[in-house]
């Protein structure tokens, strides 16, 4: 492998150690959690014994705060179909051989990845009807639905570009040699190329979930009854006890640790497997 | 309106500036020889990539935020050593930071060990080869991913929303509940973003070009 | 050229936000056969509506909706709403009946049908910390006020008075940002200010302004439900001549309001 460059102590290979991450298990980061949790409130220990301590009212809260957690998950797995869904049809428009197609789908791509979260959640919770009715028929919209539609645009948006970015990476040669014995475009696309991409968009894909799943929270803003929304419910039904903060968004960090954490290290050992073998 | 867009274009410069000084000072930390530096880095990496950046901003700002000393503020009352801006300034730079540091990890990864190596020969410090030798290098060819992770921080910077920072959106929210007018501030407000975060695409992946080492990557 | 598509997408999503919109029978009718009473009420607002710990909606506003759903002879389902989407709800017809802590104004009677007599009343105040000695809405000019988004007296606090309106989400968000100093007040509903002063927790905290903007509350149904309101209307009336409100108040431990006195005093 010899490159053309002017800085030549950039050619000699990388160096071969790669990083590995020093094990950190639960163990390590479920006592910061804790120490984060505990440590505010004792702060406010002070002020008046005859109410519950702090941890006794997240424990009565616990049930409630799962249930909207369990929520989160549901909304994030929907999210992420529905932006798969789409972001594959987009990625793949944006490789098509009609320019028009090709440049609308870069254009939708690109406005929906440029667009931030927040303000897309905002867009489908204020702009898209309560129900919608369909020859007679009249389907609700709940604001849930409306959540996962909000959050799916950009997870399409980032998908389209995994997929194209997939597509892009592979050798021109695969696409040739597929010609050459004699598949049409759409054969080549299915039987040929994009089996080799999926394992390329796995470990992207995942981050992307990851940062989906994360993502969901800013539905409180709009007001789903996710966790969050389900927290800041709690913490002034509890009359808006200051001891009460860093339990309970401490709780909720805890709960999204507790899933990302091994879908990271799950991607992280992907990326490296693959890597291998491309 | 205006206002919003400068405390944006404000919170998103003070964010990028430290996210990147965390960046590297957090690379540095985690080639160092102590395993407890390394440890703490790596942890501080983990916590902050995998819980949502709304909920740090809200343990900093609600949690945090309480505890520190008050000082004596121009009303006669005590108000908190820092304020929303400074606190989403800070949760935000530490949550871009832990994405940074990584970048930056893989970064120095890229640079050749012989290349060190001839540097410590010459009689470089550490400090002097990180800073003068391997830096330099790393951060250009982590330039990419620098970029991308920046130009999400920007779009983050939205969630300063909830703290009640003066920002675009929550400017926008301020209006629109005021005059009812909801469909044409998200239009405004989408194009906006769409305007903002494509300028700074562009001249990033300009800057990217003119960094680029020929021939590498 | 990339402005114009951008408009284009824009407006197809505004098309598709428009072609919306149901015109409903007579929403009693509805109803009675859905079985189900479906009432719009606050979720994070003591003592009115708040949530126990297994994720009920219970209060004063919830209890009220069960004694309609009681008459109806149908169940009860609760929706939470906040100060900002609470009168879409309605006029979309999520809900079919309002009774979430809204204010009796001229504008909003012409979204939704606002049900006489109104049913509960409260004015507009603050909470700040006793030293710092608040006199008249004046002493706000310059300082940070926490707010709620979507009510309507954070425009007039901060036009008015001057005040630097800082508005959360929701009411714990903005009770810990006073508590913790990053505002010199808290601007909100005099009733729940009241109820919050008698907390030993806020014993430093007072109501110390003269309360402004007093105005009653409305209940509210779909414009056009005439029935339904007739209904609600009686129902009111007799809320207020058994003493019914009194009684919630008492039950959900604030002190019985002036408002509420004086209409068991007029229909008794």
């Amino acid at each position: 492998m010899n490159k053309k460059t002017d800085m030549p102590v950039m050619l000699s290979k990388p160096i071969e150690a790669p990083y590995t991450p020093s094990a950190l298990s639960y163990w390590h980061i479920l006592p910061i959690i804790a120490a984060m949790m505990i440590i505010p409130s004792l702060a406010f220990s002070a002020a008046g014994d005859e109410q519950l301590s702090p941890l006794a009212v997240l424990k009565n809260w616990i049930p409630l705060l799962l249930e909207g957690f369990v929520f989160n998950l549901v909304i994030s797995v929907c999210a992420m179909a529905v932006g798969t869904a789409a972001g594959t049809a987009l990625g793949l428009g944006q490789i098509s051989p009609n320019s028009l197609m090709r440049s609308g789908s870069w254009f939708v791509t690109q406005f929906f990845r440029n667009a931030p979260w927040l303000v897309l959640l905002f867009f489908a919770m204020f702009l898209l009807p309560f129900e919608f009715s369909i020859a007679g028929l009249t389907i609700p919209m709940p604001d849930w639905f409306k959540a996962i539609i909000g959050l799916s645009l950009p997870v399409m948006a980032n998908v389209s570009e995994i997929v194209r970015g997939a597509i892009r990476s592979l050798p021109s040669g695969q696409w040739e040699a597929a010609e050459s014995l004699a598949y049409t475009r759409r054969q080549t696309l299915w039987l040929v190329i994009l089996p080799q991409c999926v394992k390329r968009m796995l470990p992207p894909w995942m981050n992307l979930y990851a940062i989906l799943t994360m993502a969901t929270v800013l539905a409180s803003i709009v007001g789903v009854s996710e966790v969050m929304t389900l927290t800041g419910r709690a913490l002034s039904a509890e009359g808006g006890r200051p001891d009460l903060l860093a339990p309970f968004y401490g709780f909720v960090l805890l709960l999204f640790f507790a899933y990302c954490y091994p879908i990271a290290r799950y991607t992280l050992r992907l990326e490296k497997k693959f890597a291998v073998i491309n | 309106m205006i206002g919003g867009f400068l405390t944006t274009l404000k919170l998103s410069a003070v964010c990028l500036f430290f996210s990147v000084i965390i960046g590297v000072v957090g690379a540095w930390l985690q080639g160092s020889s102590f395993k407890w530096t390394r440890r703490f880095v790596n942890g501080y990496i983990q916590l902050f990539r995998n819980t949502p950046p709304l909920v740090q901003l809200y343990f900093f700002y609600f949690a945090i935020g309480t505890l520190l000393p008050t000082v004596e503020n121009d009303w006669g009352g005590e108000s908190p050593l820092l304020g929303n801006f400074a606190w989403a300034a800070i949760s935000l730079s530490f949550f871009a930071g832990a994405f940074n540091v990584e970048i930056f990890r893989s970064g120095i990864e890229a640079v050749p060990k012989s290349t060190v190596e001839a540097a410590e020969a010459l009689g470089f410090t550490k400090l002097q080869i990180y800073k003068d030798i391997t830096l330099p290098l790393a951060f250009r060819v982590a330039l990419p991913a620098l970029n991308n992770n920046l130009v999400n921080l920007v779009k983050t910077t939205t969630l300063a929303y909830a703290i009640a920072v003066p920002d675009l959106l929550y400017e926008s929210n301020q209006i629109w509940s005021d005059n009812v007018n909801v469909t044409e501030m998200m239009i405004f407000l989408l194009i906006a973003y769409f305007v903002l975060v494509g300028v700074l695409v562009a001249g990033m992946n300009r800057w990217e070009r003119s960094l680029k080492i020929p021939g590498y990557g | 050229m990339k402005l114009r598509t951008l408009k284009t997408i824009a407006a197809a999503f505004v098309a598709v936000g428009i072609g919306m919109g149901t015109a409903s029978a007579d929403a009693l009718d509805t109803i009675k056969e859905r079985g189900k009473l479906i009432v719009g009420v606050k979720a994070d607002y003591i003592p009115y509506g708040f949530l126990d710990t297994s994720g009920a909606i219970i209060g004063i506003e919830p209890d009220l909706a069960k004694d309609v759903a009681d008459k109806l002879g149908v169940d009860v389902e609760y929706v939470p709403v906040v100060s900002s989407n609470r009168m879409q709800f309605l006029e979309q017809g999520k809900i079919d009946l309002m009774i979430a802590t809204m204010t009796d104004k001229p504008d909003r009677r012409k979204v939704v049908n606002i049900v006489d007599p109104n049913y509960y009343s409260s004015g507009t105040n603050v909470l700040a910390l006793k030293k710092l000695g608040l006199k008249s809405w004046d002493d706000l000019n310059g300082k940070p006020v926490c707010g709620i988004q979507g009510a309507f007296y954070n425009k007039a606090t901060s036009q008015k008075y001057g005040a630097k309106i800082v508005a959360f989400k929701g009411t714990a968000e903005a009770y810990a940002a006073l508590k913790g100093g990053n505002c010199a007040a808290f601007v909100y509903d005099d009733s729940a200010i009241v109820a919050k002063t008698k907390d030993d927790a806020w014993s430093e905290y007072e109501m110390p302004l003269p309360t402004i903007d007093d105005a009653p509350w409305g209940l509210a149904v779909q414009l056009g439900e005439d029935a339904f309101a007739t209904l609600m209307s009686e129902m009111i009336v007799d809320w207020h001549k058994t003493g019914r409100i009194l009684e919630l108040e008492t039950k959900y431990g604030v002190a019985n309001t002036p408002f509420a006195q004086a209409m068991h005093e007029e229909y008794k």
